[in-house]
């Protein structure tokens, strides 16, 4: 039997939704990370986002790095901006429920994305 | 309190975002709390046009007039946020004063929400697309190891129970020249040569109800009857046994690789099942087989024998002869070819 993925673990789209929402709302309010999203549009960032967020937890969703590398190529992300990032992403899944161990898991995910979404590391 | 001091009090304390205009001049002249949060900018006195440099301000108040009411959405950015407001428009008379009330709801959440909806939308269609198509790819390799009854039966209920067929045909086909071929060719060539071949016997079984149940090298195996034990399944195989020999002369007098066949064909019971768990093989085994596959043993190139006593009615498209072979005929065997 398939083993089940954090995204089964922690209720599916049902949680998803509020994590996602919690993440795009602290994201925007940042002042490190929120001027990269001036000029975004409200449904492409939150697709972004949904599809992020369900691929790293093991959704129905995958992000080919190509894609992730291409989505950020413009953006000039720093290692610092990364950090923020994952700061940020480990405080919502921390008050979204998510045991330590499996918060970890996601940002090591998240951590093996860093060269493809920081700019100038390959 | 006055009932006009509690009014405004209300208007003012409300959570949705309120607005007055005067109506012929269309000018602010109140807003609340809620309202001003949103469009920080506005004073009393300013003009409707302004505030709202995009509302089509003619439609509006022609929907006003005629029904009462106008909607429309309003989108902009607070910071770095993209907001969107629902907004009512609709007319008051207070004394002699007419007025134009405007109210605003926060909907961004729900827009917001709607848009996360759409993604995981397309996420979730995206992948059931993609377990249909591998679903369709199982039923297929599934389809070429069992019948499709007994693949119905395995997906419904998670196993095939063995089951007698008391009337069916069967016809076994062996490659004369199999082994010769299989040293003589490169393996890709003779992967497509047997491709090529078993997908034609299968098309023609198709059109006579006949069903592949297997093929191993150079043997192939199909049967009628399985789903219809009421169809003529032996004129069935009979034909389908004679086109093979037809498509296989056609192929042979232009093709470079040459492929002779030997068939029989026997009748009776069988009893067919999935043998196996892990790897799963629909076989058949019983007297049609037996018949099938010593007639099959007597039979010269190109030869089509079947048991004199089960012969079927002929319709036209074929004839009896004798066997080349006095074993075959020994053992009472008849001879079908195309008529």
């Amino acid at each position: 039997m398939a083993a089940q993925s954090l995204y089964e673990k922690y209720g599916g789209f049902g949680k998803l939704n509020k994590i996602v929402m919690a993440f795009y709302d602290r994201l925007l309010d940042s002042d490190d990370l929120g001027p990269y999203f001036d000029e975004i549009d409200m449904s492409r960032l939150i697709d972004h986002q949904t599809k992020f967020i369900a691929s790293q937890l093991g959704g129905p969703a995958s992000f080919t790095d190509e894609q992730l590398g291409k989505a950020h190529a413009s953006l000039s992300v720093t290692h610092s901006h990364f950090d923020e990032l994952k700061r940020i992403l480990q405080t919502t899944l921390s008050e979204h429920g998510f045991e330590e161990h499996d918060s970890d898991l996601v940002m090591d995910a998240v951590e093996s994305k860093r060269a493809v979404i920081v700019q100038g590391v390959v | 309190m006055s009932i006009e001091a509690i009014n405004e009090q209300l208007l003012r304390s409300v959570g949705v975002g309120i607005a007055l205009f005067h109506r012929d001049q269309l000018k602010l002249e109140f807003f609340n709390k809620v309202f001003e949060s949103w469009f920080e900018d506005c004073s009393e006195g300013e003009s409707i046009s302004s505030v709202f440099p995009t509302l089509e301000i003619d439609n509006m108040l022609k929907r006003v007039e005629a029904d009462g009411q106008y909607s429309t959405e309003l989108k902009f950015k607070k910071k770095r946020r993209t907001i969107v407001v629902a907004q009512v428009f609709s007319e008051a008379v207070i004394g002699t004063q007419r007025l134009l009330v405007l109210e605003c709801q926060n909907i961004t959440r729900i827009r917001e929400l709607e848009s996360m909806i759409e993604s995981y939308s397309s996420m979730v269609e995206r992948n059931a697309r993609s377990l249909q198509r591998e679903k369709d790819q199982v039923e297929k390799l599934l389809l070429n190891i069992m019948p499709r009854a007994a693949y119905e039966e395995y997906r419904d209920f998670g196993v095939v129970a063995p089951q007698r067929l008391e009337s069916v045909s069967v016809l076994v086909l062996g490659f004369v020249n199999f082994d010769e071929n299989v040293e003589k060719l490169p393996p890709a060539t003779l992967v497509s040569e047997l491709n090529e071949l078993y997908s034609s016997f299968d098309r023609i079984g198709e059109q006579l109800e006949c069903e592949r149940i297997r093929s191993t090298g150079g043997s192939y195996r199909c049967m009628a009857g399985m789903q219809d034990s009421d169809m003529d399944h032996l004129q069935a195989v009979a034909t389908a046994a004679t086109r093979f020999v037809r498509y296989l002369n056609r192929r042979n007098e232009s093709a470079d690789t040459l492929w002779l066949c030997r068939i029989g064909i026997g009748s009776g019971s069988v009893v067919g099942s999935v043998v196996g768990n892990q790897k799963y093989v629909y076989d058949i085994f019983g007297r049609a087989v037996n018949a099938a596959i010593k007639a099959r043993s007597l039979a010269r190139d190109m030869e089509v024998l079947i048991h004199d006593q089960s012969q079927p009615k002929l319709d036209g498209s074929m004839r009896p002869t004798e066997p080349q072979s006095s074993d075959a005929r020994k053992e009472g065997l008849v001879a079908l070819i195309e008529a």
